[in-house]
């Protein structure tokens, strides 16, 4: 019992921790957006805000997990984001954006690996057949 | 022959109508004079043509009393056939049930007390009617007044008492035995028909006697005739399960519809065995007769299976659209529910298979409560949209006996629209308060893009999933996002709660005997 609540107890300290991180950050961003907008922000207001970023992060890691589960994998892959991005229009269309960088990196780095494992391919073959004529010799 | 007394003694209202009935022609007007002579003659002619070698002490007697029922069972037996219900066949059904009494006992008491050893061996010789148990229904001096009925009914007793006290030679009166009595009194008429036992309690009980024979008719004629219809329309035997349960509301909502349903008096023999015919061209009546937007919220089963079934197997979406839009129109909730589901996976079908059709996503409904079940989706199309209209729905059996619908012009109904009108009106009604017209657009207008997103969803979800059709798997999810499923109530759950019986049968998997399951899963 006591186990439990203490580690009821760490999940607690443990979500403050997140939504004063979430806080925070929220925090910086309205700053920016009120130096940009020349519009202030009230106190209040960035704490409804980081409190609703909070719980739709619940949300969307939930949701996450079913689209995962839903399509029959264990991992949540970028479909599963796209998924959950399709309401808006702008938001799918920069993670779809954002998905293709990723993708082409990704592409891009596999190449060099293949280069590189290539190279090391000829080097290994080659010290090898030298050794196969040496050991032949 | 020669003893027949006079049939102009004492005429009564009843020996009038009995005559009028044994001569009068069918639907001619009634002659009664000539009638009354017609009948004599009649009447001697049977008497002499039939055999009556059987009967010996007071066979000359009896003939002269059965003389004029004679002529009555031969005449009723003939038009037997012309009977439905007609006045005229609720006169005769008076006249032979309803038995003959008087608040004057003696007369009777006296004219028949020596007959009665013989009306007793002959009652137990000849368990149908015959001749001899005329007798009672004779020339007891009758008084009744203008209220036959209603007086033939507070008679009875008496009447039964005192056949009783005839029949047991003089035992002390007895006024309770009125099942024997309607037995042995009714043996008279049973050649004629073996349910008219069951008039005179259903004359003193009308509440009892009224639904259940009926009932039981229907269902298995139309039971039979939409089985029929189904295995017309080459339905795999798997799913021969699926259709009876899927008939069975229809049925129990037709029987409801029934303007044949026959009212208590004129329950006739004749009746019971053609009720299976009628409920029948009842339905038919409906398809042709009724509009469109009377069945039009078709919210039976196969309904709803046909359209999804048009949707899978891409029959041309035309086809569907005039159906759908009238069909999302319903009334009551229940009903509304099953719309709503099977039609959110009609609709989720064809949004899927042809996406260029905003106008079907707008006409879906609520998929809050739905449960679509794949094994809707894989229905065998059922035979045509003719089926369609066959499906009167509970409102419309509130309607049709109130009175007929009258074909008259159509309003117009926008087919975009009309599908949702109901859901508006819902939502109106469960407002409690009047709703300006502006409110009802705006209504209209969330509820078709909530429609739409929750469509979309589902064809989204199926996409994800990699496939192509929507099944509850997808609808799972839904519910799940909308909070509805969560980790302590599943789907099944809801289906229990929220979905009428039948569908229970058909989406949660029960095991049966022999090692089945159904629905297989």
């Amino acid at each position: 019992m006591k186990e439990a609540e203490a580690e009821e107890q760490q999940e607690f300290s443990y979500q403050q921790r997140l939504k004063a991180a979430v806080h925070y950050t929220m925090g910086c961003l309205c700053n920016e957006v009120a130096l940009d907008k020349e519009v202030q922000f009230s106190k209040q207001t960035i704490a409804a805000i980081s409190e609703v970023t909070f719980q739709q992060c619940e949300h969307f890691a939930k949701d996450l997990e079913m689209f995962a589960r839903h399509a029959k994998r264990s991992t949540i892959s970028t479909e599963d984001v796209k998924l959950l991005a399709r309401r808006s229009n702008s938001l799918l269309k920069y993670i779809t954006e954002k998905n293709e960088e990723i993708a082409q990196l990704n592409q891009e780095q596999k190449a060099k690996k293949k280069k590189k494992l290539e190279n090391e391919t000829k080097n290994s073959i080659e010290p090898e057949d030298t050794e196969v004529m040496e050991s032949e010799n | 022959m020669a003893d027949s007394p006079s049939p102009d003694s004492e005429p009564t209202t009843r020996t009038l109508l009995r005559r009028v009935l044994d001569t009068a022609d069918v639907r001619s007007p009634r002659r009664r004079r000539s009638a009354r002579n017609a009948i004599q003659r009649s009447v001697f002619e049977t008497t002499s043509s039939r055999s009556l070698g059987s009967q010996t002490k007071t066979s000359v007697r009896r003939r002269s009393h059965g003389a004029r029922s004679i002529g009555r069972l031969a005449h009723v037996q003939a038009s037997a056939y012309l009977e439905k219900d007609t006045p005229r066949t609720l006169l005769k059904n008076i006249l032979l049930t309803a038995p003959e009494s008087s608040i004057m006992m003696p007369n009777p008491v006296v004219k028949l007390v020596p007959l009665s050893q013989v009306v007793q061996s002959y009652r137990r010789e000849s368990s149908q009617g015959s001749l001899e148990l005329q007798l009672p229904e004779l020339d007891p001096p009758t008084t009744l007044g203008p209220g036959l009925p209603t007086s033939s009914r507070k008679k009875q007793r008496l009447r039964l008492s005192v056949f009783q006290q005839e029949v047991n030679q003089g035992l002390p009166l007895s006024q309770e035995l009125p099942v024997n009595a309607d037995s042995s009194s009714f043996t008279r008429s049973l050649n004629l028909t073996f349910t008219t036992p069951l008039q005179p309690q259903s004359v003193r009980r009308p509440g009892l006697a009224r639904r259940p024979p009926t009932r039981r008719a229907v269902d298995v004629g139309a039971l039979l005739q939409d089985l029929q219809d189904n295995s017309v329309a080459s339905a795999p035997p798997g799913d021969s399960l699926r259709i009876p349960v899927a008939t069975q509301p229809t049925n129990i909502v037709l029987e409801d519809t029934q303007p044949f349903s026959q009212p208590l008096v004129s329950s006739f023999p004749s009746v019971h065995h053609s009720l299976p015919h009628p409920p029948h061209t009842g339905v038919e009546d409906a398809e042709r007769t009724l509009d469109r937007r009377t069945w039009n919220s078709g919210l039976e089963l196969q309904d709803h299976m046909s359209r999804t079934d048009y949707a899978t197997t891409s029959s041309p979406i035309s086809e569907l659209q005039p159906p759908l839009p009238e069909v999302t129109e319903a009334a009551g909730s229940e009903e509304a529910v099953r719309v709503k589901e099977l039609e959110g996976s009609s609709e989720d079908e064809d949004t899927s298979g042809e996406p260029a059709s905003p106008e079907l996503a707008t006409s879906t409904p609520e998929l809050l409560q739905a449960k679509q079940s794949h094994e809707f989706l894989e229905l065998p199309p059922p035979p045509g949209v003719g089926v369609l209209p066959s499906e009167p729905l509970e409102p419309v059996p509130a309607r049709l006996p109130s009175r007929p619908r009258a074909a008259g012009p159509r309003p117009y109904r926008d087919p975009y629209r009309t599908g949702l009108s109901h859901y508006v009106k819902l939502f109106s009604f469960h407002a409690k308060m009047p709703m300006e017209k502006k409110a009802v657009e705006m209504v209209e207008r969330c509820l078709d893009k909530y429609f739409q997103n929750l469509c979309n969803d589902l064809e989204v979800f199926a996409a994800h999933a990699g496939r192509k059709t929507v099944k509850p798997e997808d609808l799972e999810l839904l519910l799940r996002r909308q909070g509805l499923v969560t980790d302590e109530v599943s789907m099944h759950v809801l289906v229990e709660q929220h979905l009428p019986m039948e569908y229970r049968q058909l989406l949660i998997p029960c095991a049966f005997s022999g090692n089945s399951v159904f629905p297989a899963h």
